[in-house]
């Protein structure tokens, strides 16, 4: 058997051009951004990314060129810092599809995906534009006839999650919030957990329900210290504003962003390994 | 806007939100909703302490000692005795157990609908917008939605909306400039902010409205309502939306 424990850059490694991607966390929070930077390094194209709210993670992946599609509810840094300028300016020029979701469809797109179903029936979406624009089906109630919203499986090749800690054999704890990130590790079809600290496991065994995704779902374990940055990590660290502030304001001109992307993302993690 | 000084647009909203809401009702908001979130701060510690209060974060009540302007922060954590996820939170409103929802919208219509997706078309946009979180399932579901906008002029209240996000069960709108509430599926000026005029409201509103001399005026915040509410947000992360 392969050791789950291997590098970041093995890891990341393992993720094809092409690939629809699910990235743990909510909008400056407990995002994968170590994963995210190693995607960006290996120079990854044509990702479709998955996410219910995203900000920091969707916005530098499109701004490196990393995505052609972005499956999500909500993309911006909320009031803090507005609008994802890299996410706006990609699609409004055609580079990047918005596959825009209501946040409970792409959660109900992956319990498709967990239950091994096709779609999943869902309530509400009546009235809005996203069910043209985004293909969204109804169907008939076999058994009242009425009708119902069904959204498509939405099964990620990978998904990659952030957690706090995890042992050798991939059990991770997840402090705090726990987002999407055990429904998207059991629909995706391969699994990367990054963790602040690898533990001994037998620290687990006292209290196993603090384990959020049991090591037998997970397929590759990386060690990633402050692998959240810049974003939050609960009960770790906060986010870093003063970063994402200066992110977002370079987000704003492609040049600029390449640059930041070099000096700023990519010669730091280098430097702090 | 006319709104004396010393009760700020921030104030008057934050006030005029939290008294919409009812003690003892399930209520939540989601991403970027500062305002919201002191609203039902301050509800809870004015009329409404047995309001059941839910956000992204999955905590029930809680007690922070800083709020945060992000809504989903781990701060929003401190004090919950207990946890929900948000897929959990989407089912309680699919199942119309959740009383009440905040949403926004950049564009808002007469018929109360919302616009967080584009302006110009949906495949090649204008301008590509946030998205509309969960406002598409929740709006339908939730028994009722409480929309604020930062914002009251004819870009923002639109007679048609570019792309419709999200429809439902709207209640109230609440503005710099006034309180909409919605009757027979159309948004009518409920009352208006005090300094406000009916046509400074009919030229900042992109749809027909019907409001005159006699149209009520909101309620100034009282003295108690101030206190609180500088005591819930004392750093002002609400001004962040404004």
């Amino acid at each position: 058997m392969r050791a789950k424990l291997i590098s970041l850059s093995e890891a990341i490694g393992e993720v094809g051009n092409g690939t629809r991607i699910a990235l743990g966390g909510n909008t400056i929070h407990r995002g994968p951004s170590a994963a995210v930077h190693e995607l960006i390094r290996q120079g990854k194209s044509d990702l479709e990314l998955v996410k219910t709210a995203g900000a920091y993670d969707i916005d530098l992946l499109i701004g490196a060129g990393c995505a052609s599609s972005v499956s999500a509810g909500f993309i911006g840094f909320e009031t803090l810092y507005g609008m994802a300028p890299s996410y706006r300016r990609q699609i409004e020029r055609g580079v990047v599809q918005s596959k825009e979701h209501a946040c409970y469809t792409v959660i109900a797109g992956l319990r498709a995906a967990i239950q091994g179903v096709p779609f999943m029936p869902i309530a509400g979406m009546f009235g809005s534009d996203l069910l043209d624009a985004r293909g969204f089906k109804t169907i008939q109630d076999p058994y009242s006839g009425d009708s119902v919203v069904a959204i498509p499986a939405l099964i990620p090749d990978f998904a990659i999650i952030h957690v706090q800690e995890a042992d050798f054999a991939g059990n991770a704890r997840i402090v705090g919030t726990r987002f999407e990130d055990v429904l998207m590790a059991q629909a995706a079809k391969r699994v990367i957990v990054t963790a602040e600290r690898i533990i001994d496991g037998v620290s687990f065994e006292e209290h196993p329900e603090i384990v959020a995704i049991p090591g037998f779902m997970v397929e590759m374990v990386v060690e990633a210290r402050n692998g959240a940055w810049p974003c939050s990590c609960a009960g770790e660290y906060d986010y870093d504003s003063a970063f994402l502030g200066e992110y977002v304001a370079a987000s704003k001109d492609e040049a600029k962003l390449h640059e930041f992307i070099h000096e700023r993302i990519l010669a730091r993690e280098l430097s702090v390994v | 806007m006319s709104v004396n000084a010393a009760v700020g647009t921030r104030e008057l909203m934050a006030v005029s939100l939290a008294r919409l809401l009812r003690n003892g009702e399930t209520v939540f908001h989601g991403v970027a909703s500062p305002l919201p979130m002191v609203a039902i701060l301050l509800a809870k510690a004015m009329h409404a302490p047995d309001l059941v209060y839910l956000n992204i974060t999955g905590s029930i009540d809680p007690k922070p000692s800083h709020l945060p302007t992000s809504t989903v922060d781990p701060r929003l954590l401190e004090g919950t005795r207990g946890m929900v996820t948000l897929t959990e939170l989407f089912d309680l409103a699919a199942r119309e157990r959740l009383d009440t929802a905040f949403l926004s919208g950049v564009q808002i219509d007469g018929a109360g609908r919302i616009n967080m997706s584009v302006i110009g078309e949906f495949a090649h946009p204008k301008v590509r917008l946030p998205g509309g979180a969960g406002s598409a399932a929740l709006m339908p579901r939730a028994r009722r939605t409480i929309i604020w906008r930062t914002k009251h002029d004819s870009r923002v209240f639109v007679d048609k909306l570019d792309f419709v996000t999200a429809e439902g069960n709207v209640d109230r709108v609440v503005t710099p400039l006034c309180i909409f509430i919605r009757r027979e599926g159309r948004l009518q000026v409920e009352s208006m902010h005090p300094g406000v005029t009916p046509e400074q409201l009919r030229t900042a509103t992109g749809f027909a409205v019907s409001v005159d001399e006699s149209t009520p005026q909101t309620a100034p915040p009282r003295e108690r309502e101030l206190e609180l509410l500088a005591r819930i947000d004392p750093d002002g992360v609400s001004f962040s939306e404004f």
